[in-house]
C-alpha cells in the first residue's frame, strides 16, 4: 500500500524538527521564516494536502539553498577564484549552484532537476501538461528529498 | 564563515578567477529577456596572462545571418572598474552557428581552438552543436522514460500509455547493464537529471523516489521508455562494481551502483496492476 503524506511525514525526523544551525546569524529572518514554513509544510502533509506540501516544499528548498549558498560564499569563491551571492537568483539558479559546487560536502544528497519543475506546478499549465497523480508523487518525493537535505545539514558545522 | 577554501596554484588560481569572472559576465545576460535567451556560452583560445579572453555566445530566439560586432566588456563590471581584463564577445544566432557547421567550416574553425564551456542551456541548442564542443549531457545508450503507477497502466495498451507520456518531459533514465538472450529480462543503473546532465542515482538517492518506495511496500510499477519499452520493476541491489563507471557520466562513491532489475511487458499485453 503506498505511504501516505502523513505517514511519511510521521518517519521525517528532520522535517519535524529542523536543525537550522548551518544558517549563519546575520540570515536570522530567514532561519525565522524557515522554520515558519517547515510548521506549515507538516500541518499540510499531516491533514494528506498534496498541493500544499509540493509548493511549501518547494518554497522551502529554495529557502535553503538561498541560506546555504549564502553561507559558503567563501568556500565557493575558494573554489572557483571568485564568487558573489545574488540574492535574487531563481530556484534553478540555487540548484545548479549546489549541484556544482556544493553537493561535494554532502554526497548523501541528491536535489534532481526534478524539484523545479514540480514546485513549477503551483502554474495551472505545468499541472495541466502533466499526467494526473503527478501532484501525489510530486508531494511524496519533495517530503523525502527535504528530509534527507535537512538531515545532512544538521551535521554541517556551525558557522563562526 | 563556512569552510576554508582549497589552496590554488597562483596560474590555475588566475585561469579559476578569470573563468568566473566570465561566467559571472555570461550568467548575467541568462534570464527572461524578452526576444533571445542565451544557448551557449564558450571562452575559446584561453590566455590566462592576455588582457583580453575571447568568448564565443550563441543566442536563441532571434533571426540572424551573420556574426554581431564583437563587442568588449571590462571583467571587473560588478565593482564599476573599467580597466582589464576584458572579454571579447562573438555573438549569433544558434541558427546561424548550425548552418555554418555544415555549409562554413571555416568560419568557425577559431572557435574550437580550446573552447571551454562557460553555460549552456540543452532545450535551445541543437543536437550538432553539442556534439561539436564535446558537451556530454547524457551517457551513451541511455533510455529515457517515466515511471508508471500499476493503477495507471490497469487496462491500458503500451500505445495508450505512449500517447499519455509522450508529451511529457522524461524523468529518469536508464543504462543497461545486461540484457538476457531473449530479451525479456534486463538490469540497469536509474539515473535523473541532475544539473541539467543525466547522472546515475546512489541508493540514497533512489530512496527519495516514488516508484522505488512503492516497490517496497510490495506495489507493482513499471518503467515507460521512449519508443514503447515497457517493463515490470522487480527489485533494486546495490552492488559494488567499478566497471559501471565506464557506463555512467559521474562515478558513485566506492562505486556502489543500485541495479534495477527489470521484466519485459509485451506491446499486446495489458500490464494488469
Amino acid at each position: 500500500m503506498t505511504d501516505t503524506l502523513r505517514s511519511i511525514c510521521d518517519q521525517c525526523t528532520y522535517l519535524k524538527n529542523p536543525r537550522l544551525d548551518f544558517i549563519p546569524a546575520e540570515l536570522g529572518r530567514c532561519r525565522e521564516i524557515l522554520l515558519r514554513d517547515l510548521q506549515e509544510l507538516v500541518v499540510a502533509a499531516t491533514a494528506n494536502n498534496e498541493k500544499s506540501v509540493v509548493i511549501l516544499a518547494g518554497i522551502i528548498l529554495e529557502g535553503i539553498l538561498y541560506a546555504f549558498v549564502s553561507a559558503q560564499t567563501d568556500y565557493i569563491a575558494g573554489r572557483r577564484g571568485s564568487f558573489e551571492f545574488n540574492p535574487d537568483h531563481s530556484l534553478q539558479n540555487y540548484l545548479n549552484i549546489f549541484n556544482r559546487w556544493l553537493n561535494d560536502l554532502m554526497p548523501a544528497v541528491t536535489l534532481p532537476d526534478l524539484i523545479v519543475s514540480y514546485r513549477d506546478l503551483v502554474h495551472m499549465n505545468q499541472e495541466l501538461k502533466r499526467p494526473p497523480g503527478t501532484c501525489a508523487s510530486a508531494a511524496r518525493e519533495m517530503l523525502r528529498i527535504l528530509d534527507t537535505f535537512l538531515e545532512a545539514l544538521s551535521e554541517f558545522p556551525i558557522p563562526t | 564563515m563556512g569552510l576554508l577554501a582549497p589552496h590554488l596554484p597562483t596560474d590555475k588560481g588566475a585561469e579559476a578567477r578569470l573563468r568566473s569572472q566570465l561566467e559571472d559576465l555570461v550568467g548575467s545576460w541568462i534570464g527572461p529577456n524578452p526576444g533571445s535567451k542565451l544557448a551557449l556560452a564558450i571562452w575559446f583560445r584561453k590566455a590566462p596572462r592576455g588582457d583580453t579572453q575571447q568568448v564565443l555566445a550563441l543566442f536563441a530566439g532571434f533571426p540572424m545571418n551573420d556574426f554581431g560586432t564583437p563587442v568588449r566588456f571590462p571583467l571587473r563590471w560588478r565593482t564599476g572598474e573599467e580597466g582589464p581584463p576584458f572579454a571579447e564577445v562573438n555573438w549569433t544566432s544558434v541558427d546561424h552557428f548550425s548552418q555554418l557547421l555544415t555549409s562554413d567550416r571555416q568560419a568557425v574553425g577559431r572557435f574550437f581552438d580550446g573552447p571551454e564551456v562557460l553555460c549552456f542551456d540543452r532545450k535551445i541548442l541543437s543536437e550538432d552543436i553539442l556534439e561539436e564542443f564535446n558537451i556530454l549531457t547524457e551517457p551513451p545508450h541511455l533510455m529515457k522514460g517515466w515511471y508508471v503507477e500499476a493503477d495507471r497502466a490497469k487496462n491500458k495498451t503500451i500505445r495508450d500509455l505512449l500517447s499519455f507520456y509522450d508529451a511529457v518531459k522524461p524523468h529518469i533514465g536508464l543504462v543497461k547493464t545486461f540484457d538476457s538472450p531473449d530479451a525479456e529480462n534486463c538490469r540497469g543503473l536509474i539515473h535523473g537529471e541532475i544539473g541539467e546532465r543525466w547522472l546515475p542515482l546512489s541508493l540514497n538517492g533512489l530512496k527519495n523516489y516514488t516508484f522505488y518506495n512503492e516497490l517496497q511496500q510490495g506495489v507493482p510499477g513499471f518503467f515507460l521508455f521512449r519508443g514503447g519499452a515497457l517493463y515490470r520493476i522487480l527489485k533494486f541491489e546495490e552492488k559494488t562494481a567499478s566497471e559501471y563507471s565506464n557506463l555512467v557520466l559521474k562515478r558513485l562513491p566506492d562505486d556502489r551502483y543500485p541495479e534495477v532489475y527489470l521484466r519485459s511487458v509485451h506491446l499486446s499485453e495489458k500490464p494488469a496492476a
